[in-house]
C-alpha cells in the first residue's frame, strides 16, 4: 500500500483518502455543480479565500479557508517556512473542517506569501497570505452603515470583506493636525475588489476619496471621530471581495510605505541577473530639455522618477561610432502604472537633434489573448510597457537619451519611479510558465488558474515563454529540478529565436500521492558557456468560467508545487508506441502508432490531436480514436520543412470526459467535462538524407 | 463640341461688345454674391445644401467660396446657367424670377435693383472680379447700439469697409436676424421694431461673410426704483442693468424659500425638516452665507454637479462591460469636485488623459469621444462655448471659424495613441510621439495645431500637443474658457444664461449683461478657477435671492433677472425629493440602498426607472445640456398622480408616514413636518386647517375631533403627502 508523504511528513493511507472523498460525496457533488458550471477541466483543488487574509509576525491566529474541491484537505501550507499551520481541533480532539491555527514566527519578514492546501486531489491553487508587523483585526461582519461602523485604532490593519451594494465603515478618533495615511490592499492580495477608500467625517460626509489604487494621505482638520469607508468601485461584494486596510499615523515628512502586494506577471523579466540591488546613480533634476541635461557616461545604471507631470529627463553622453549599447528601463515592472518611452538622439554641434532610435514597449513573447469568446492565446502579458532595446552609434559625438512616461502627461506622483540601465550586450533570458489552456470557443478560462495536481496517468502541459535580452537568440532547454515520486517532466525546447516552449509534467499511472516544490529552469549556451536561469510560474488568481463577465487576472506565484493526488486516475493516456527515439529522414512522412489507455468514459469516438514541439506546431491536426486501442498518425516532415535535428514532441487535444468523482464506479453520476489530454512525449531524430544514406550504406543488411 | 465652342466665343464677343456699352461694371464677388445670399439662393436648405446643392446646381454656403460658386454658375453644365447672347434669358434670372419652373419660387423681381445688377453683370461679360474691385475688410452697423423704446423702431444701416479705405452702404444686400424675436423683430431691410418685453436684444447683420451686431436696450422705463442692497459685484451689475432698463426687482425671498432654493441648486436635494427648522430658528445675520458654505462643503454638492458634468461628458452605458469605466469616470468627477480641484486642472486632466480608465478615469472620455473631430467639437461646445461643427465643411456662417481653424484644432488630438485593453471596446490612451498635424479635408493640406486662430508655438514631436492645448485653454488671456464656464454655471442657478444658448458664445450672440459676464469671468480667473467660489459669489448675491413671485412690472421680464425664474425640479432631484418627503428610498442596481438619484453614475438607470425617463433625465448622448428635458408633459402629471412607484413610496412600511403612525405623533406636528419637508416652510393657517380636517376624516367621510384609526390616518396622511408632492410649489424650485 502506498503511503502519501506531505512536506510535513504526515502520512495518510490513500484508500482512506478515497473513502473520505466518497463519504463526502454530497459535498463533492455540490462542489461539482460549480465545477460543472465551469464545464472545463476536471475538478482541481482551489483555495479561494482565507479569513483573515494575514496576521502579525510573532502571533498565532485562527484561519478559516474556503475553496473548491478541497475535500480531504490535510494541511495548509505557506510559501514561507516561518508560517506554519495545524488543523484546529474541537474539544474532543476532532479536526474542525477548514479551520487552522496558524503560527507566524517573530522573524517572518513582512510580505505576501502563497498559501495552499494539500487536498485529496492534490495541491490547491494559491491564495495570498500577508504578514505584517502591525496589530491586526478582523471584522466579524461587514459594518455597512455609519451607525454600526467598526471601531478601529490608528496603527491597525483591518482584514475585511465587502458586501455587495454596500459600503464598509470603520471609525477612529484622531486629533487635529495628525497626518493619517490609509492604504488598502485588494488586487495585490488576490482579491477581486477594485477598492475605493475614503475618509469621512463622523456623519459619513466624504472628505477625501481614493479610487485609483493610491493611498489617502490626509491631515485631520480637527479633533474628533472620523470614518474610513471602503467599497468596490462597482459595489461588488462577497467572500471573494476581501481586503486589508491599514490606517496609520505618519510624521509629516515620513515616506509612505505601501502594504505589500504580489508581483505582476510582467515583472518576471526584471531584474536582469547580476544587477545590483540599487542603482549606482540618481537622476538630477532639473534635467529637462529646456533645462540642463544631465551628463552621464556609458555604461550607466540610473534611478529616476516621472515627476512632476509631463516630466522629461534628458541624459547626455559621448559615444564612439559603431558602439552598440543595450538599454533596459524598468518602471511598470517595478509596480508603477507607467509607460516609459525614450528616444536616443544625436546632438549636433549647433544643438540640432537627430533621432537614432525610439524605444518603448517590450513586446509580449506570445500573441496575447483578445479575451474574446474564443481562446486565441494566453491572456498573460509577459511583455511590458517598459523598455528593452539597443542602439548603435552612427558617428563619434554627443548623444542624449530623452526619457518620458507616455502615461504621465497630467500625473503628479513622485512615487512613479524608474530605473534605466545602459550596458554593453549581456545576452541572457528570463522565462515564465503557466498552465496551458486549450483552444475552446466558450469563453471559459478555468484552466488558467489550475494547480499542478496530477491524477495518475495524467499529463499537464505548461506553456513557457521567454524574454530574450541583448541579442541572445539561442535555444533554451526547459527543466524541472525535483519532482514527486512517479512524476516526470519533459521540456520541449524553446527553439532558436523562438519565445515559446512547452513543458510536460506527467504522472505514472500508479504514481503515489506526493508533493514537491520544484523549480523551473531554462538553460542555454551563451558565449560558449551553459547559463541556467530560474523561471517563474504564473497563474490566474481565480477560476473564470466566463471571460465575458470577468477578465482573468494574472499574477506571479511564489512557488511551483507539483502533486499527485493518488485517489483518481486520468480518464485516458496517449502513449507513442516507439522504442527509444523515432528515426526519420528530412522530407519523410513519418507514421507512428499512438496507444490509447482508457480509464473513463468519453463523449464521441475520436478526438483531434495537434502537436507540441518547436517546428511541429503547424503539423496538420490528426484524428485519434477514443475507441480503438491504437491509432496511426502521420507527420509530414516535408510539409513542415523540418531540418535535421533531434526534436521532442507530443500530441494534445481536448476530449469530453464523463467524469465521476472519486473515479469510475458503476452507476456513478457523471458530468461532461472537457479537458486537455496530452500524449507522452517522444523524440524524433531527423537526419539529413546524406547522413541517412551514409548510415544506410554502412549498415551491412542494406 | 465645336458648336459649343463657337457659341462660347460668340457669347464672349457679344459680351465684350456689351461691356463696351456699359460704363458701370459689376463684380461677381462684391455685387452678385451678396444678392444670391440675400435672396437665399446659397442657404443651407437651397443650393448650398450638402451633397450637391439643389437639382444639380450647387453654391457654397452663404457664398463663402465665391470661386467655387463662380465656376458652378458660369462654367458648369456647359455654361447653360448664363446666356450672354440674351442675358435676360439666362437660367439664373428666369429661375430666380420663376419665369422658368423653380422649386425655390420667386427669389427676385424683374424690376428690382438686384435683378438689374445680375443682368448687368451678365451683360458685362460676367467677370469674376473687375479691374478696380475692392476687397471687403469688414462691416459695421449704424447705430451699433441704442435704447429702443417698446414698440419703437430703428433703421439699421450696414456699412461695408474695404481694404482701400472706401466704404459703401450695403444695407439692402445685408442679412438681418434678431436673437430674440419675442423682444424685437427686424425686416429684410434692417428695420428693427421692439416688442413689449424689456431687456437687451441684438440684431446680427451679415454681409459677404462679415458679421456685425446691433445691441438694443428695450427699457421698461420705470424710474426711481429701489433695489435690494448690493452684496457683491453680481448685485451691482444685475441691479445696474435693471435700473438702466427701468425694471423693478422683486424683494429678497424669505428664509425658507432661500434654504430650499439654494439646497436644490447646490446639492440637488431638499433641506430636511430639521435643517429647515434650525435655519428658520437661527437668528444669525449671516446665516444664509453660512448655509451656502455648508452646502458647498458637502459631498452632496459634488454628487449633484458630477451628475451635471457626467451627462454632458457622455458617461453613457451602451454595454454591461461599461460599468467599471462609467463608475470610475463619474466618481472621478465627483471626487475632484469634492476635493475642489480647480476647473482648469480638471479639464487638463480630461483632455490630456493617458493610461487606463481604472488608473486614470478621465481616459473614459476617450472611450466615448473617439475621433479627433468629435473631440474638438465636444471640447469647443462644452469648454469654450464655441460650436465648431459647421466649420468642418465650410466657413462658420455666424462666426469667424474657417475649416483651417477646425482642422488646426483637431491637430492637437492627432497624436493620441490607443492600445486595446482586456475590456472590449476600451483602449488605453498614450501620447504617440510625432509631429502633430491634421489634414484639411477640403484642401488636402496638412495643418499644424493652432488654437482657434491663436498661435501656440511649434510643438516638438516629443511633446503631447494636448498639454499645449490645455495650457492655452487655461491661459487668463483665453477669451472663451472661463467665460463659457461662468455662463454655464450662471444658467444653472438662474435658469437662463447670460448668453443663450449657454454653449453658443459668439460676437453675434452677445450676452444680455456683458458687464456681468465679464466680471464673473474675471472673478473666476482671479480665484484660480475655483468652482466653489464662483457658486459662492453667485448664490450669496441678493440677485440670486430675489423672490420668484413677480411684480406686476417685472412679470414680463425674461432675461434680466429681476426675479428668480422658477424651474421644474430635474428628474433625479424630483425623485429624491419625493423619497425624502416620503421617507422612502429607491433601489438602483449595483448601487447601495440609499443612493440618491442625483448620484447615479450613468444613464443606464433611465431604462429601469420610468420616472427618470418620463421626467427627462438625459441619455448622455449629447454634449448639450439641452438633452435634458425640462418641459412638462401629460405623462409627467399622470405619473405623479397615478404611478405605482409614487404610491408605493407613500405606503412604504419603513417610510415617514408609517413612522408617524407607529410613534403616534401629534397631527399638528405631522402637518408641520410634512410642510417643512416638502416646502421648507410651516403651513399657513388655512393650509393647516384643511390638512388637519383631512387627517381627521374618517372612512365614512365624517370629520371627527379625535384622531381616526391608524389605518384611516395612514390613508389620510398618504393623501396629504400625495397632494403636497403634486403641487407646483413642490415640483418647482422657486
Amino acid at each position: 500500500m502506498n503511503v502519501i508523504a506531505t512536506d510535513n511528513h504526515q502520512r495518510i493511507n490513500p484508500t482512506q483518502l478515497a473513502v473520505r472523498v466518497a463519504m463526502t460525496g454530497l459535498m463533492l457533488l455540490s462542489t461539482l455543480s460549480v465545477a460543472c458550471a465551469q464545464s472545463v477541466i476536471l475538478p482541481a483543488p482551489r483555495l479561494l479565500t482565507l479569513t483573515p487574509m494575514g496576521g502579525t509576525a510573532g502571533t498565532e491566529l485562527e484561519v478559516v479557508i474556503k475553496g473548491d474541491s478541497l475535500d480531504g484537505a490535510e494541511q495548509l501550507i505557506f510559501s514561507n517556512p516561518g508560517i506554519q499551520a495545524k488543523p484546529k481541533v474541537d474539544d474532543k480532539g476532532n479536526p474542525v473542517a477548514n479551520h487552522y491555527l496558524v503560527t507566524i514566527s517573530d522573524d517572518c519578514p513582512v510580505g505576501v506569501y502563497d498559501a495552499r492546501v494539500m487536498a485529496a486531489l492534490g495541491i490547491s491553487s494559491a491564495r495570498v497570505f500577508s504578514v505584517s508587523d502591525q496589530d491586526e483585526v478582523t471584522q466579524a461582519k461587514p459594518p455597512t452603515t455609519v451607525d454600526n461602523a467598526m471601531p478601529v485604532q490608528v496603527g491597525q490593519i483591518i482584514n475585511g470583506v465587502l458586501t455587495a451594494r454596500a459600503i464598509n465603515h470603520y471609525t477612529f478618533t484622531g486629533k487635529a493636525g495628525q497626518r493619517i495615511v490609509v492604504d488598502c490592499a485588494a488586487k495585490g492580495i488576490d482579491s477581486k475588489t477594485q477598492p475605493v477608500i475614503g475618509i469621512a467625517d463622523a456623519s459619513g460626509g466624504d472628505l477625501q476619496v481614493q479610487r485609483t489604487g493610491g493611498v489617502i494621505d490626509y491631515t485631520l482638520p480637527a479633533d474628533g471621530d472620523y470614518l474610513i469607508k471602503v467599497h468596490d468601485l462597482t459595489y461588488k461584494g462577497g467572500q471573494e471581495h476581501f481586503f486589508r486596510l491599514a490606517i496609520n499615523r505618519l510624521a509629516a515628512d515620513a515616506v509612505v510605505q505601501r502594504l505589500p502586494r504580489i508581483r505582476s506577471v510582467q515583472s518576471f523579466s526584471w531584474p536582469p541577473v547580476g544587477l545590483v540591488h540599487a542603482a549606482t546613480a540618481n537622476e538630477q533634476e532639473p534635467n529637462g530639455p529646456k533645462q540642463t541635461p544631465q551628463t552621464i557616461a556609458l555604461p550607466c545604471d540610473i534611478a529616476g522618477s516621472f515627476y512632476p507631470a509631463a516630466d522629461v529627463d534628458v541624459f547626455q553622453f559621448e559615444a564612439k561610432q559603431d558602439e552598440t549599447w543595450w538599454i533596459e528601463v524598468a518602471s511598470e515592472r517595478l509596480g508603477h502604472p507607467t509607460d516609459p518611452s525614450l528616444v536616443v538622439q544625436r546632438v549636433g554641434d549647433d544643438g540640432t537633434l537627430t533621432d537614432v532610435v525610439e524605444l518603448s514597449d517590450i513586446a509580449s513573447p506570445v500573441k496575447r489573448s483578445s479575451n474574446g469568446y474564443s481562446y486565441d492565446g494566453p491572456p498573460y502579458n509577459a511583455g511590458s510597457a517598459d523598455i528593452l532595446g539597443s542602439f548603435t552609434i552612427p558617428a563619434d559625438g554627443h548623444y542624449q537619451i530623452r526619457m518620458t512616461d507616455s502615461f504621465g502627461g497630467t500625473r503628479n506622483d513622485p512615487s512613479n519611479r524608474y530605473r534605466m540601465v545602459v550596458r554593453k550586450a549581456q545576452p541572457d533570458f528570463s522565462i515564465v510558465g503557466w498552465a496551458l489552456h486549450m483552444g475552446l470557443r466558450n469563453g471559459d478560462r478555468n484552466a488558467l488558474s489550475k494547480p499542478i495536481a496530477l491524477r495518475g496517468g495524467a499529463l499537464i502541459p505548461i506553456e513557457v515563454v521567454a524574454v530574450r535580452r541583448d541579442g541572445f537568440d539561442g535555444p533554451i532547454d526547459l527543466k524541472l529540478d525535483s519532482l514527486p515520486e512517479g512524476v516526470t517532466a519533459t521540456g520541449l525546447t524553446i527553439g532558436k529565436g523562438k519565445t515559446r516552449g512547452i513543458l510536460l509534467i506527467a504522472a505514472d499511472e500508479n504514481a503515489p500521492r506526493g508533493l514537491e516544490f520544484t523549480q523551473l529552469w531554462g538553460s542555454a549556451e551563451i558565449n560558449g558557456a551553459i547559463t541556467r536561469r530560474q523561471g517563474h510560474m504564473a497563474s490566474m488568481k481565480w477560476p473564470v468560467p466566463n471571460a465575458a463577465s470577468e477578465i482573468p487576472d494574472p499574477r506571479l506565484l511564489d512557488q511551483f508545487p507539483i502533486s499527485v493526488g493518488g485517489v483518481e486516475q486520468a480518464g485516458l493516456s496517449i502513449v507513442p508506441e516507439v522504442e527509444g527515439e523515432l528515426q526519420a529522414t528530412v522530407g519523410d512522412k513519418v507514421t507512428l502508432s499512438l496507444k490509447l489507455i482508457r480509464r473513463g468514459e468519453f463523449s464521441g469516438s475520436s478526438m483531434s490531436l495537434k502537436t507540441f514541439g518547436s517546428g511541429f506546431e503547424k503539423a496538420a491536426a490528426m484524428d485519434f480514436s477514443l475507441t480503438d486501442p491504437k491509432t496511426d498518425v502521420v507527420i509530414d516532415l516535408a510539409k513542415l520543412k523540418t531540418p535535421a535535428g533531434k526534436y521532442t514532441i507530443a500530441f494534445y487535444g481536448g476530449a469530453v470526459q464523463k467524469y465521476a468523482a472519486g473515479g469510475s464506479k458503476p452507476n456513478a453520476k457523471t458530468k461532461d467535462i472537457v479537458d486537455i489530454f496530452v500524449s507522452q512525449p517522444l523524440t524524433i531524430n531527423v537526419q539529413d538524407k546524406e547522413a541517412a544514406d551514409k548510415l544506410a550504406n554502412k549498415t551491412p543488411s542494406k | 463640341m465645336y458648336h459649343l465652342r463657337f457659341l462660347l466665343l460668340l457669347s464672349l464677343f457679344f459680351a465684350s461688345e456689351l461691356v463696351a456699352e456699359q460704363p458701370q461694371r459689376t463684380s461677381f464677388i462684391n455685387d452678385v454674391v451678396p444678392i444670391l445670399t440675400k435672396a437665399g439662393c446659397n442657404a443651407g436648405v437651397c443650393h448650398a445644401k450638402a451633397g450637391g446643392g439643389q437639382n444639380g446646381f450647387e453654391l457654397s454656403l452663404l457664398g463663402f467660396e465665391p470661386e467655387l460658386d463662380y465656376r458652378h454658375l458660369v462654367y458648369e453644365s456647359r455654361g447653360r446657367r448664363l446666356f450672354p447672347l440674351d442675358p435676360k434669358q439666362s437660367l439664373l434670372l428666369t429661375k430666380a424670377t420663376a419665369q422658368a419652373p423653380h422649386g425655390g419660387g420667386v427669389r427676385l423681381k424683374p424690376d428690382s435693383p438686384e435683378y438689374q445688377t445680375i443682368l448687368q453683370w451678365i451683360q458685362s461679360g460676367s467677370p469674376y472680379q473687375i479691374e478696380d474691385d475692392r476687397q471687403l475688410a469688414s462691416i459695421t452697423v449704424e447705430p451699433a447700439s441704442g435704447i429702443l423704446q417698446r414698440g419703437a423702431s430703428v433703421q439699421l444701416k450696414t456699412i461695408a469697409h474695404y481694404t482701400d479705405g472706401s466704404t459703401r452702404d450695403v444695407t439692402r444686400d445685408s442679412l438681418f436676424e434678431s436673437n430674440n424675436i419675442a423682444m424685437a423683430e427686424v425686416t429684410d431691410q434692417g428695420t428693427v421694431t421692439a416688442a413689449e418685453i424689456p431687456g437687451n436684444v441684438s440684431i446680427m447683420v451679415r454681409y459677404l461673410g462679415q458679421v456685425s451686431v446691433y445691441n438694443g436696450a428695450i427699457p421698461l422705463g420705470i424710474k426711481n426704483i429701489e433695489f435690494p442692497a448690493n452684496k457683491n459685484f453680481v448685485d451691482e451689475l444685475v441691479f445696474q442693468n435693471l435700473e438702466r432698463l427701468g425694471i423693478p426687482a422683486t424683494k429678497v425671498c424669505d428664509d425658507g424659500t432661500f434654504l430650499r432654493r439654494v439646497s436644490l441648486d447646490i446639492t440637488g436635494r431638499l433641506p430636511t425638516a430639521r435643517e429647515t427648522q434650525a435655519f428658520l430658528d437661527d437668528q444669525a445675520p449671516n446665516k444664509r452665507d453660512t448655509v451656502v458654505d455648508r452646502l458647498l462643503a458637502s459631498a452632496a454638492y459634488a454628487d449633484f454637479f458630477a451628475n451635471k458634468w457626467a451627462a454632458v461628458l457622455k458617461n453613457r452605458r451602451d454595454d454591461t462591460k461599461d460599468i467599471k469605466a462609467n463608475f470610475a469616470f463619474h466618481a472621478w468627477l465627483r471626487d475632484n469636485l469634492l476635493a475642489g480641484t480647480p476647473y482648469d486642472q480638471m479639464v487638463r486632466q480630461l483632455l490630456a488623459a493617458t493610461g487606463t480608465i481604472v488608473a486614470n478615469p478621465p481616459v473614459a472620455w476617450y472611450k466615448r469621444v473617439k475621433e479627433p473631430k468629435q473631440q474638438i467639437e465636444d471640447l469647443g461646445q462644452l469648454f469654450l462655448g464655441v460650436r465648431l461643427q459647421c466649420a468642418q465643411c465650410h466657413h462658420h456662417p455666424f462666426e469667424r471659424w474657417s475649416q483651417d481653424d477646425y482642422y488646426s484644432l483637431a491637430a492637437f488630438f492627432s497624436q493620441v495613441g490607443r492600445k486595446p485593453t482586456d475590456t472590449a471596446g476600451e483602449d488605453l490612451i498614450f501620447h504617440k510621439r510625432g509631429v502633430a498635424q491634421a489634414t484639411n479635408m477640403k484642401t488636402g493640406k496638412p495643418i499644424a495645431p493652432r488654437a482657434l486662430g491663436d498661435d501656440v508655438g511649434e510643438i516638438p514631436a516629443d511633446e503631447d500637443p494636448r498639454l499645449r492645448l490645455a495650457d492655452w485653454m487655461a491661459s487668463p488671456k483665453n477669451p472663451f474658457f472661463a467665460k463659457a464656464l461662468v455662463n454655464r454655471y450662471w444658467k444653472h442657478f438662474f435658469s437662463r444664461g447670460l448668453v443663450e444658448p449657454e454653449d453658443d458664445i459668439r460676437d453675434t450672440n452677445p450676452a444680455s449683461n456683458p458687464e456681468l459676464l465679464a466680471a464673473l469671468e474675471r472673478h473666476f480667473l482671479d480665484s484660480d478657477y475655483d468652482l466653489r467660489e464662483l457658486i459662492r459669489v453667485i448664490v450669496k448675491s441678493n440677485a440670486y435671492q430675489l423672490d420668484a413671485i413677480p411684480l406686476p412690472d417685472n412679470k414680463i421680464d425674461r432675461q434680466n433677472y429681476s426675479r428668480y425664474y422658477p424651474k421644474r425640479l430635474q428628474a433625479e432631484v424630483l425623485l429624491d425629493a419625493i423619497d425624502q418627503v416620503a421617507g422612502s428610498s429607491t433601489s438602483f442596481t449595483n448601487l447601495p440602498l440609499g443612493t440618491r438619484a442625483v448620484a447615479l453614475p450613468d444613464n443606464s438607470y433611465n431604462k429601469s426607472s420610468p420616472f427618470l425617463k418620463v421626467f427627462g433625465r438625459p441619455e448622455a448622448a449629447s454634449v448639450c445640456e439641452c438633452e435634458r428635458v425640462q418641459s412638462g408633459s401629460l405623462a409627467q402629471s399622470l405619473h405623479l398622480m397615478n404611478a405605482n412607484d409614487i404610491k408605493s413610496k407613500l405606503r412604504d412600511s419603513k417610510g415617514r408616514i408609517q413612522q408617524w403612525i407607529t410613534d403616534k405623533a401629534e397631527l399638528e406636528t405631522i402637518i408641520d413636518q410634512l410642510y417643512l419637508a416638502a416646502y421648507a416652510r410651516l403651513p399657513l393657517a388655512e393650509e393647516r386647517r384643511i390638512a388637519s380636517e383631512h387627517l381627521r376624516t374618517k372612512a365614512d367621510a365624517t370629520v371627527g375631533q379625535q384622531t381616526p384609526a391608524a389605518s384611516e390616518l395612514r390613508s389620510n396622511l398618504q393623501d396629504l403627502a400625495w397632494a403636497l408632492i403634486n403641487t407646483k410649489e413642490f415640483l418647482f424650485n422657486h
